[in-house]
């Protein structure tokens, strides 16, 4: 019996279905993504890289940095924070109105709150309690703002402001989103060390910025060369036993000011339609967690610098460890 | 050793080869796929987003992503600019200090931050004749058409209250609402204002 035909048939559709999932579908999904407006800025985003940074990206692929460090921040909810911003005129029935928002606060504690402003009335609620919040809280020319917070573990480490989306990949070709994190992700590493001194010493040698880093160190993106006339500009700041013989100093070549220069471009925090979140202002006075040494630590424990960086942060790194 | 297991085979009892044999499939078996099938469709439909670009994964549909937009306190004038920029600028110029022969400023002009009734039917039903703004007669030869007219009424809210508060004008924002209420009021009119008519309404 000749079962050709049916063997071929039954090959094409098997490899013309996995076609059809793998490449033809995220084509017509993301395929024709466009520069996009935030939200509610409209600002145009994403912008391409500059030119030092566009050429680092290529440094970041030679050395294999994609094989080590993610850039992809995950998300698991998205909730609102209520703010109390402006008292208002009519103290007694804005203070009943804290008391039925939040049940679990008392008179006294409310009285306090309307004295100290901003602050949170409701953390980590839905959209729709947050609504009816806001809609209670009207008593008075009382003022109060609806805050969009992405929240999930990559958040409560300060990897990120949000998920990450296509378009933060829009200008990178090849795009290197990872697939292991032997060391923290890098979707937002920018804004997390914004200090490009840091990322230099970092490169250079490691343990010497993160006590228990298991990076290797890049030191052949760096030039040990004599001092000409005066200490460059560019010099690293090394003391120690990684200092220079005296007369050298330590610079980085072309390569590691690209690749610093593509690290501080990696800033995944644009608030965008498909990842809403609101750009806090200024941030308020914090409700009643202890945030700082839960900060440390939940930073400490996943190789990240253990320096947290605003007080939104901390007070959600609070929120997840409990 | 051969003690219990061997077995005496009667002579001629011997059972055929089995053979295998088309049989239908249980109807359990087939409700029970009809129904996975179904709780498959209804589950793709909640939580795909119809893989649409802009649902990811803590949302699930699009109404969920535009219910958590952060929303802006007073009007949105940055939508009002882009609309005034690709409407009205071309004769009112972008800085809204008019064009000679095309379009009036708008800077102070007392048409955009006084009464509201005026200034919402001039791009619902266009201006024509000599008008005056800030003690100034001026002729504009092709008048005003009305360009407002096609835009959606929250455009139009926008780009009024736009050019009511840029240029350091400072007038009260004008609403949808507002715009509906003067298009019920006027009807359908093919001919446009004259400015006279316009004065002839009253303040509010």
């Amino acid at each position: 019996m000749n079962y050709g035909p049916l063997v071929f048939l039954a090959a094409f559709f098997a490899l013309a279905a996995s076609w059809f999932g793998l490449v033809l579908t995220p084509q017509m999904q993301v395929g024709h993504l466009q520069q996009t407006n935030t939200i509610p800025d409209g600002v145009t985003y994403p912008v391409s890289r500059p030119g030092l940074a566009k050429e680092g990206i290529d440094v970041y692929r030679a050395n294999g940095c994609a094989y080590c460090h993610s850039q992809q921040a995950g998300q698991t909810a998205t909730v609102c924070d209520v703010i109390l911003t402006d008292a208002g005129t009519n103290q007694s029935a804005l203070i009943s109105a804290l008391v039925k928002v939040n049940p679990r606060l008392s008179e006294v504690e409310a009285k306090a709150w309307a004295g100290n402003l901003p602050r949170r009335v409701l953390q980590g609620v839905n959209k729709s309690v947050a609504d009816s919040a806001v809609g209670a809280l009207k008593v008075g020319d009382a003022k109060t703002e609806l805050w969009i917070v992405p929240v999930g573990p990559d958040i409560a480490r300060g990897w990120g402001k949000r998920r990450s989306v296509a378009e933060d990949f829009l200008f990178d070709y090849p795009v290197m989103p990872g697939a292991q994190r032997i060391g923290p992700d890098l979707a937002s590493i920018g804004l997390r060390w914004p200090d490009p001194t840091w990322h230099l010493l970092h490169l250079y040698a490691p343990r010497s910025q993160v006590d228990d880093s298991t990076m290797p160190p890049y030191r052949f993106l760096f030039e040990t060369r004599r001092i000409e006339r005066a200490l460059s500009p560019e010099a690293l700041p090394l003391t120690g036993s990684l200092a220079p013989p005296p007369g050298y100093e330590v610079v980085p070549k072309a390569e590691a000011r690209a690749l610093v220069a593509y690290l501080m471009s990696l800033r995944a925090d644009a608030p965008l339609f498909n990842a809403p979140l609101t750009v806090p202002a200024a941030p308020p006075a914090a409700t009643n967690a202890p945030g700082a040494s839960a900060g440390t630590t939940n930073a400490a424990s996943t190789n990240a610098p253990a320096k947290p960086f605003t007080a939104e942060e901390l007070l959600k790194a609070a929120q997840e460890k409990k | 050793m051969n003690g219990n297991l061997t077995q005496t085979v009667p002579v001629g009892v011997e059972t055929a080869e089995p053979k295998a044999n088309w049989r239908a499939v249980p109807v359990w078996l087939l409700i029970l796929l009809l129904v996975l099938l179904y709780w498959a469709m209804l589950y793709f439909d909640q939580h795909s987003g119809w893989f649409s670009q802009d649902v990811y994964a803590p949302f699930r549909s699009q109404n969920e992503v535009a219910l958590y937009q952060p929303k802006t306190e007073g009007p949105d004038l940055r939508r009002g600019q882009a609309v005034f920029e690709n409407v009205c600028a071309l004769c009112h110029n972008p800085d809204g200090m008019g064009k000679p022969n095309q379009g009036p400023p708008m800077a102070g002009s007392e048409w955009v931050v006084g009464s509201p009734a005026r200034l919402i039917r001039i791009p619902l039903f266009g201006l024509n004749g000599p008008i005056t703004v800030k003690d100034q007669e001026m002729i504009f030869p092709s008048g005003m058409p009305a360009m407002g007219a096609a835009l959606p009424e929250d455009d139009l809210a926008a780009v009024l209250t736009y050019m009511r508060q840029a240029w350091g004008n400072k007038a009260a924002p004008i609403t949808a609402e507002q715009i509906k209420a003067v298009k019920a009021q006027v009807g359908n009119r093919p001919q446009p204002f004259a400015p006279k008519e316009l004065m002839d309404l009253p303040e509010k």
